[in-house]
């Protein structure tokens, strides 16, 4: 298969036939996201426009500028589609600021990024260089954790923050979300650090190097890029996390996440899709291109974390 | 210098206990030892209550009460069906996506492999979300193309449908995963060395061949772990069905998450939750010990 790129030229019929299967599963993996990108500069309610333009005639930030709080949400607006969908409803809404989740789910997934490596990358340094029994063991408990479905979890977690009075703070989504972190960050990281060398550690034993100090000035240093996308994984994750931001932000908007604002935004605003669509663009966007810039270690965490062990 | 070497050999197992033991405690505290508390949740009955130590004790009667509803039943076959269905698809376009990419242009492969990144760095509910917009019953842009290639004369009500809403959900998961599946086995197909392909070559092996004779058995071991992963994910479904269809119409769409998670953060019936929870749970627990039992073999550390 793979042979046949490498001997002299291709014919013409190869490169027309490998363009339309690559042609074919960039529309499969972006068409959608094209989708809800054009529908987020239509000017509000033309979405509902059939035949539907497949790109704004007149695009518009409008929708971008409600979910930021720069323009309010009209009542002018809202009267007219419940006019159009047969509903009286009316709805004249305070300010949207959709800033406000990204920032909660930026200290989120930030804190959450830095916690899971740090203690991760202790017991990661431990299993892999230390010399002590249950290495397989330890490791094996650290990771199996992180298969457990959510839902087992999250009734006695959302027990546990209502009496260590952490609901509707940031807080109840950070420290949960470290422990989720923890099994994949582990792994990576353990698996990263057994293939690193031993001559530089060995040389920091004689100079009397003690564990702790190996790890800070031996291990750490040589393992950035390791450390880089275990910490990737983490922040996408938490991110993501959407059962316990939902269940302990209960509809505070001050404390959601972008998971979470995302969903009520659609409960309360039903047919402004324009403004959904916006904010998915806002949040995606952020997440799409993190995943695109750091590419290669997203793809190598993924493959050693589930099949190239 | 001998003596301090010693020294630090002495400690060493004390300090990998110590390094060990801040993320053990995290992970036990918040995902072993909920497990445990959910367990005792699921022999009491609780209403709008957790405090199961003055709460009664009704043994395996929520689960009994579960196991005989006819939403249960219904959960449980649509957990079932979604995952056996997303896990198949997914694989077969995962596997077209792979080749594709293994197979094309190096320059080519380096855009195909970004493209098939995107996918999977969406959040699940923001995923849910976006196909909700896709499927919309009005303006959905899958309505639109129906109707305008006339398959069909108005727009299929692919939510509120219970059959149509079933599969739409499939296709939805099905675009949020295969492309992750696609570079799970891209990675698959990378390790196989060339010179296996070079030889077969060499006997003249004709492409399909050459693929069912020598790429698929080589790449057999990782699909397998690969089918396995995924369905771990499958069975727990939440985000695709509460995103898209909120569990509608009726219970249709309710996987045995969405129902743990109602009576959990809905009607405030911890008891109930915790069995559904737990029927979850028992199922992953299944399917992971096949897994970890794959996987654990390939771990090896310097003693």
């Amino acid at each position: 298969m793979n042979g046949e790129l490498s001997n002299g030229r291709r014919s013409l019929k190869r490169w027309l036939l490998e363009g339309l299967v690559t042609l074919a599963i960039i529309g499969f993996c972006l068409g959608p996201l094209y989708w809800i990108f054009a529908t987020s500069f239509k000017p509000m309610g033309t979405e509902y426009v059939i035949p539907p333009e497949f790109w704004p005639s007149k695009p518009t930030l409008q929708a971008y500028a409600v979910i930021l709080g720069i323009q309010a949400p009209g009542a002018e607006r809202a009267s007219q589609e419940g006019a159009l969908k047969g509903t009286t409803e009316i709805k004249a809404s305070p300010h949207l600021n959709f800033l406000v989740p990204v920032r909660n789910s930026l200290i989120v997934s930030t804190s959450v990024s830095a916690g899971a490596l740090l203690l991760a990358s202790l017991a990661a340094y431990a299993i892999s260089r230390l010399r002590f029994r249950w290495k397989i063991q330890s490791l094996m408990v650290l990771w199996v954790a992180g298969l457990l479905p959510a839902v087992i979890v999250i009734a006695p977690t959302f027990v546990l923050m209502r009496s260590l009075n952490l609901l509707r703070t940031l807080l109840a989504m950070i420290l949960p979300n470290i422990a989720y972190n923890i099994p994949l960050t582990t792994w990576l990281l353990a698996v990263y650090f057994a293939q690193l060398p031993w001559e530089l550690e060995d040389a920091a034993k004689m100079d009397g190097y003690r564990p702790l100090q190996i790890y800070r000035k031996v291990i750490l240093p040589l393992s950035t890029p390791g450390l880089f996308s275990a910490g990737i994984f983490a922040f996408l994750g938490s991110w993501g996390e959407f059962m316990l931001a939902s269940a302990v932000t209960m509809g505070v908007a001050e404390v959601q996440t972008v998971p979470v604002a995302i969903l009520n935004l659609s409960f309360e605003y039903r047919y402004q899709w324009t403004w959904i669509s916006a904010a998915i663009c806002l949040s995606v966007g952020l997440m799409v291109l993190i995943a695109l810039v750091f590419q290669r270690w997203v793809i190598q965490g993924l493959t050693a974390g589930s099949v190239k062990y | 210098m001998r003596n301090s070497m010693r020294k630090f050999r002495l400690t060493e197992p004390g300090m990998a206990v110590l390094f060990i033991i801040p993320a053990l405690l995290f992970v036990t505290l918040f995902m072993y030892y909920p497990i445990l508390q959910t367990f005792i949740y699921s022999l009491f009955s609780l209403h709008r209550t957790a405090d199961w130590l003055h709460a009664q004790f009704v043994g395996l009667q929520n689960y009994i009460a579960v196991m005989k509803s006819e939403a249960f039943r219904g959960a449980f076959g649509f957990t079932l069906y979604y995952t056996v269905m997303t896990v198949f698809f997914e694989l077969a376009i995962g596997l077209g996506m792979a080749i594709a990419t293994f197979s094309v242009h190096p320059r080519l492969r380096g855009i195909l492999r970004a493209v098939l990144v995107v996918p999977w760095a969406i959040p699940p509910i923001v995923s849910a979300m976006l196909w909700r917009w896709l499927f919309h019953a009005d303006a959905g842009i899958f309505g639109y193309l129906l109707t305008a290639t006339g398959l069909v004369s108005k727009p299929p009500a692919f939510l509120t449908d219970p059959t149509l809403a079933i599969h739409s959900i499939i296709v939805a998961s099905v675009w949020k995963n295969a492309s992750m599946m696609g570079i799970l086995l891209l990675a698959g197909l990378a390790s196989i060395p060339q010179d296996i392909y070079d030889a077969a070559k060499v006997d003249g092996a004709r492409t399909w061949f050459r693929f069912r004779r020598v790429t698929l058995p080589l790449l057999l071991p990782t699909i397998l772990v690969t089918v396995l992963f995924r369905s771990l994910w499958a069975l727990r479904m939440f985000e695709e069905s509460y995103g898209l269809t909120g569990g509608g119409p009726g219970t249709t769409t309710d996987t045995l998450s969405t129902f743990a998670y109602k009576y959990f953060f809905t009607y405030a019936r911890f008891g109930v939750g915790s069995a559904y929870a737990m029927v979850i749970f028992a199922m992953v627990v299944m399917v992971a010990i096949v897994y970890v039992n794959r996987v654990k073999g390939n771990l090896r550390f310097k003693e």
